[in-house]
């Protein structure tokens, strides 16, 4: 079995105009089970990495394997891969039409043909995950920033994804709720599942992280341990950043 | 006083009542609203074709790599813009006639003429509705369907176009107002319609003011009520989002 669940091989992104190298190369493993955690200055091509993963930013050049597969090939269905990566976005981007259950099964019913009520039976269990069983019939507009964010994790988690991706998951939340959605994503690493995770809180990548990866200018600049990257900076631009964000 | 009733009575029997006159209005009634019905369905159908070609090029055509889906939509997009441009630039009415004498000369039915003419007429209107509803939809949705897995179409289908009607849902309505009363002009190409009914009794009994009067009365009721019908579709559908 191989132990790379994502493989990425010069991977690079331009800009229209072709000026603005937004990744410029960028080479990474990532294996099952690790959680991997992303930061760097804003502009550094973070997201863009993160959202190329899955393709949602269509990468100039370089490959993607998941699972082996180069999902970068265009005669690839990327729309079977993407079931099996899941996307936690920093806007939430629930579906204001329907209702939390709703926003939960639709994607299950419709792509993997659950049954209604297996899919509503294993909603609700992960509902309970993240202590929101009794919200299932509100509406998004209903809920706080925290309880949306919850929701979002959960509403990937039903496609029962192999990675979860999650592009500055608490960004757009109150500081007060940083914590129930960084708590949610610490109980999942704990439970294997593999992570990439573009984030600000640094506090998250110490205690969660397997492997902290810098970017800065479109390329990895350094990446290691959280002891490593936060300990011991060899990059001056590293340093320089921490010094700004700690 | 009474003499002034006494004259209004016996023109209104003189207008509706002499001669069964009256069915020319209910005539021309079931008329305007059998085109009118018929060319708002004909203009939606139209209409949604078009807004999905427009906005499917606007949003993804840069993105797409060469081939024949590329090609394909190119030219769709350029046919439709066509559309829109001549629909769009040129008098109602013309089209109407272009329709009755040139499209339709062997055709004597009025209703499948007009219908023709104003559901094609309504579908660039209905369009740019439909295209500007499903622009207004953030990206942040069009890209949480994809991540889940959905196709363009199902994404379109399952999360952008349930939202993008409930936003337009008002334009909708009124292009659907706005057609009832386009209608009137159907009498052109000797259509019975409810204007044209009218305007019988006035060439029959030279009163101008009873038909004309109660003609624009029926479309004013009737334009109030599809405005309150709305209303309350409306209504109901904002319940769902808080």
């Amino acid at each position: 079995m191989n132990d790379n669940i994502i493989k990425v091989c010069g991977l690079k992104k331009h800009f229209v105009g072709g000026t603005v190298k937004a990744l410029d190369g960028i080479d990474l493993e990532i294996k099952r089970g690790e959680v991997i955690v992303i930061i760097g200055p804003s502009g550094c091509g973070k997201s863009t990495f993160l959202r190329s993963l899955n393709l949602l930013e269509k990468p100039t050049s370089g490959n993607i394997f998941f699972n082996g597969v180069d999902i970068n090939d265009p005669k690839v269905d990327i729309n079977t891969h993407r079931q099996k990566m899941g996307m936690v976005f920093q806007q939430f981007n629930l579906f204001p039409h329907l209702s939390i259950r709703k926003n939960i099964t639709l994607a299950p019913i419709k792509l993997l043909k659950k049954p209604k009520e297996t899919a509503e039976k294993e909603a609700m269990s992960l509902l309970k995950r993240v202590g929101l069983e009794d919200r299932a019939e509100a509406y998004p507009s209903q809920l706080s920033g925290g309880q949306k964010q919850r929701i979002a994790i959960v509403r990937a988690l039903a496609m029962d994804p192999e990675v979860m991706l999650f592009d500055e998951p608490t960004s757009a939340l109150d500081p007060e709720m940083v914590g129930e959605v960084l708590d949610v994503m610490k109980e999942l690493a704990q439970e294997g599942m593999t992570m990439a995770v573009v984030t600000h809180e640094m506090g998250f990548a110490k205690e969660v992280a397997d492997r902290v990866i810098f970017m800065d200018g479109g390329k990895i600049e350094e990446m290691g341990t959280p002891e490593e990257i936060f300990g011991n900076p060899k990059s001056p631009r590293l340093r320089d950043f921490l010094g700004k964000v700690l | 006083m009474a003499e002034f009733f006494a004259t209004l009575k016996s023109d209104f029997i003189k207008c509706f009542v002499t001669k069964n006159r009256w069915t020319f209005i209910t005539e021309g009634l079931s008329t305007t609203l059998k085109i009118t019905l018929l060319s708002c369905i004909m203009g939606i159908v139209i209409g949604l074709i078009l807004a999905i070609v427009r906005s499917t090029y606007d949003k993804n055509y840069k993105e797409m790599h060469g081939g024949i889906g590329k090609s394909l939509l190119a030219v769709a997009n350029f046919i439709a813009n066509i559309y829109l441009t001549v629909i769009r630039g040129t008098p109602v009415v013309v089209q109407l006639m272009i329709m009755y004498y040139i499209i339709f000369a062997a055709s004597d039915n009025g209703v499948l003429v007009a219908v023709s003419a104003f559901g094609i007429n309504s579908g660039a209107y209905v369009a740019e509705i439909f295209r500007s509803g499903i622009m207004s939809i953030d990206n942040g949705q069009f890209e949480a369907g994809r991540s889940l897995g959905f196709g363009y179409i199902q994404t379109m289908l399952f999360i952008v176009f349930p939202q993008a009607f409930k936003s337009v849902l008002p334009a909708l309505a009124n292009e659907f107002i706005v057609l009832l009363k386009e209608t009137s002009v159907a009498g052109y190409v000797a259509i019975q319609d409810l204007t044209k009914g009218g305007d019988i009794i006035r060439g029959a009994t030279y009163e101008t003011f009873m038909p004309l009067l109660a003609v624009a009365g029926i479309y004013l009721v009737m334009v109030i009520f599809f405005t309150k019908l709305v209303n309350i579709l409306e209504r109901r559908l904002r319940k769902s989002e808080r």
